[in-house]
């Protein structure tokens, strides 16, 4: 029976470290390439969220395809934040004003969609959501596994797309010197519009991932957003692989707060482990220089 | 017809009054004493209308609503809304002895720093004389000090809490059964009608969630029950697998009464059921829940909801004219069935209504009245209040079961 239950909170603890693993990744970038904070992702995760369901409700879409959807939305939320926010705001040459503007983007989306979407939670229900595998004791959801395999695809892609394509060495570049980047040929603006797009894309489908695990409403997004912030500092700011790691870690902390302790104590248990990153290892599980981080 | 007041009035009626004397003196003539007098006269006439017209404007009952409009309690804001227009609507058709009601809404967010804040400016800028709300026991244990000392009287319909009228304040007032109502019943029905002896607790750390959870606990436990796990969590957790794998793993518990919001209730239920432990996944425990949650969970929660027996604020199959009238009445200006959030907030519309029917016209005078409730008659059941201002009917607690179809059966328990 306990080797049955450890099982199962090791699944329970690696579908959630999953989902957290999705919506961090998009901080991740941001700060790895713009040492920049998007207050609004939570909420662009959220708009992926309900654009993935109004697509599978409304237009009569598929789940799969539906993901695709909010990676659009999210995508192209990227590019009109860019060009209004970040684009004008970064050649006042102040990091603090970006960081305040997406503060006011988070609060007009979330009344925006408050105003549109109402206050009433949406249940958002997949093909997935209810078929459940029962194995050796344990059990869990095909849409469990959708979101454990996605995530794994998303992670490998940035990766091959980092490592491997001249527009991912081209980013690498602009994180590591912006200024030397620009005088090598690299246009530094077309990068930092991809890494936005990038980024909010990855925020969108997080949320069409996201969506029928939580509860849908227009501050959805902000309710996992405080624990992704957590997993981006545990893991080194900007350090792709340590937000993966510290992703998992921080979900199977929870499962497992949740099964010996109190569900109550998993901020505690989650943010006392953040206090001690920050103390005794202030770059996060995988320590490299700052400049070398996406 | 702009706002004039007494002050305005009396102005008025001098001015005109001290012109004409001047007029008099000048130009007296035997000949155009008649056309004064008759001047005068129509005047005077203007005057009084004009002063009637104000005065009757001036008989206005004031409403605070404080409702959470934003954050994971915002649904119950926008149905208490529903029901509260719905209520005004009636109500200002012919007024009640004269008096008019109006509304201002502040988003008090089911949190207890916005509410405050929102009880503040409530009354400051609006001076109510009474105010209705909060939802959330945390929000209105905050508000309820700030409201007292305005002398202000507070009509409560959705917060719970055994602390919001134990000890409570005199301007403190609740048309629902209190958390130890509610829980006492609920935990001795499970025991007596369901057969229950093993419990799990689930419920949200706030005040609300962990003093029901309490009653439930220590009724049932005195009635012979055990409860086999006691699981509080936070708002801001999101997947219950974790938690339905603990319960799943506590052993066999015939019931499971959980105290979350609607969006976590969906969640959990959904868990207990892939879990395969609740009814609605092939298990045999009995979901057990009180008026958090509003109508349509069922809907949304689908097959996991099957088997759930809950206490529901509002009957929706009760025959009583006053309730049969208010659902056709919500149904015609909503095009939608009414929950028990819509109830509620109709009731407390209605109630205040009353209490100017029977004399209330300022703050004072309508704690005083409202205080002085017996038998009134709402949608969802009688209102009498005891010495803390609590409503004592228990005709207000209606358990439903969802059936396999998702359909309601009312149980008739009380």
């Amino acid at each position: 029976m306990t080797a049955t239950i450890v099982a199962q909170q090791i699944i329970n603890g690696v579908v959630l470290g999953s989902l957290y693993v999705l919506v961090a990744l998009g901080l991740t970038l941001i700060y790895g390439v713009l040492v920049q904070i998007n207050f609004a992702h939570a909420d662009f995760v959220t708009l992926g969220a309900f654009a993935a369901y109004f697509f599978m409700h409304l237009l009569g879409g598929s789940y799969l395809a539906s993901i695709a959807v909010a990676l659009l939305v999210g995508a192209l939320l990227g590019v009109a934040i860019n060009l209004a926010i970040f684009a004008p705001l970064r050649h006042k040459g102040s990091e603090l004003l970006p960081l305040i503007a997406t503060i006011g983007v988070s609060t007009m989306m979330q009344n925006a969609m408050l105003a549109v979407f109402g206050p009433v939670p949406y249940a958002f229900e997949t093909p997935y959501s209810q078929r459940v595998f029962r194995v050796a004791g344990t059990f869990f959801t095909e849409q469990s596994v959708i979101i454990v395999l996605v995530s794994i695809a998303t992670i490998a892609l940035l990766y091959a797309f980092m490592k491997f394509t001249f527009l991912g060495k081209a980013l690498r570049a602009v994180a590591q010197d912006r200024e030397t980047a620009g005088l090598m040929g690299i246009n530094p603006n077309y990068l930092i519009m991809l890494t936005i797009v990038l980024s909010s894309a990855l925020a969108g489908m997080a949320g069409a991932m996201l969506a029928p695990v939580l509860v849908l409403t227009p501050f959805a997004g902000t309710s996992v957003i405080v624990k992704a912030f957590a997993i981006v500092i545990i893991g080194g700011f900007g350090n792709v692989e340590g937000t993966i790691l510290a992703g998992l870690l921080v979900g199977l902390i929870e499962s497992f707060t949740t099964q010996y302790l109190d569900p109550g104590l998993i901020d505690i248990v989650v943010f006392g482990l953040l206090l001690l990153m920050l103390v005794f290892r202030p770059t996060g599980l995988i320590s490299e220089r700052r400049e070398e981080n996406v | 017809m702009p706002h004039l007041s007494w002050h305005d009035c009396r102005v008025d009626i001098f001015v005109v009054t001290v012109g004409l004397g001047d007029k008099i003196a000048e130009e007296w003539e035997p000949l155009r004493k008649q056309r004064f007098i008759l001047a005068v006269s129509a005047l005077s006439l203007i005057a009084t209308v004009a002063f009637s017209d104000a005065n009757a404007q001036d008989k206005t009952i004031k409403i605070g609503a404080l409702f959470p409009m934003s954050g994971p309690g915002a649904y119950f804001g926008a149905q208490d809304k529903q029901g509260v227009e719905l209520a005004l609507e009636q109500v200002n058709k012919e007024g009640v002895n004269g008096y008019k009601f109006t509304i201002q809404y502040e988003d008090s967010a089911c949190a207890p720093l916005p509410a405050s804040q929102a009880a503040k400016r409530l009354l400051d800028q609006y001076k109510p004389d009474v105010i209705i709300g909060e939802e959330c026991s945390d929000a209105t244990l905050a508000i309820m000090p700030i409201i007292a000392q305005a002398k202000v009287p507070l009509l409560n319909a959705g917060s719970s809490s055994i602390k919001i009228t134990e000890p409570g304040n005199p301007y403190t007032f609740r048309i629902l059964p209190d958390e130890v109502m509610q829980g006492v019943d609920l935990a001795t029905q499970a025991y007596n009608k369901l057969n229950a002896r093993t419990a799990v607790l689930l419920y949200e750390n706030t005040n609300s969630g962990i003093g029901n959870a309490k009653v439930f606990k220590d009724t049932f436990e005195k009635l012979g029950g055990k409860i086999i796990a006691d699981i509080g969590f936070g708002r801001d957790v999101n997947d219950f697998t974790a938690i339905a794998t603990r319960v799943a793993g506590a052993g066999k518990a015939d019931v499971i009464p959980t105290y979350t919001l609607e969006g976590q209730g969906l969640k959990i239920t959904q868990a207990l059921a892939q879990a395969g432990v609740t009814k609605g996944g092939g298990g045999s425990a009995i979901q057990l829940g009180t008026i958090w949650l509003p109508f349509g969970f069922e809907q949304k929660a689908g097959k996991a909801a099957e088997g759930y027996v809950r206490i529901v604020q509002f009957d929706p199959t009760d025959t009583r004219p006053v309730v049969k009238n208010f659902i056709s009445a919500f149904k015609a200006k909503f095009n939608a069935d009414p929950t028990h959030l819509n109830a509620h907030a109709y009731d407390q519309i209605m109630l205040i209504a009353d209490a100017v029917k029977r004399g209330a016209k300022d703050a004072q005078s309508m704690r005083d009245t409202l205080a002085a409730t017996k038998d009134f008659q709402g949608v969802t059941g009688s209102v009498e209040f005891n010495k803390h201002n609590q409503n004592i009917k228990m005709d207000t607690i209606h358990y439903m079961r969802t059936e396999p179809d998702l359909s309601w059966t009312a149980l008739k328990w009380n």
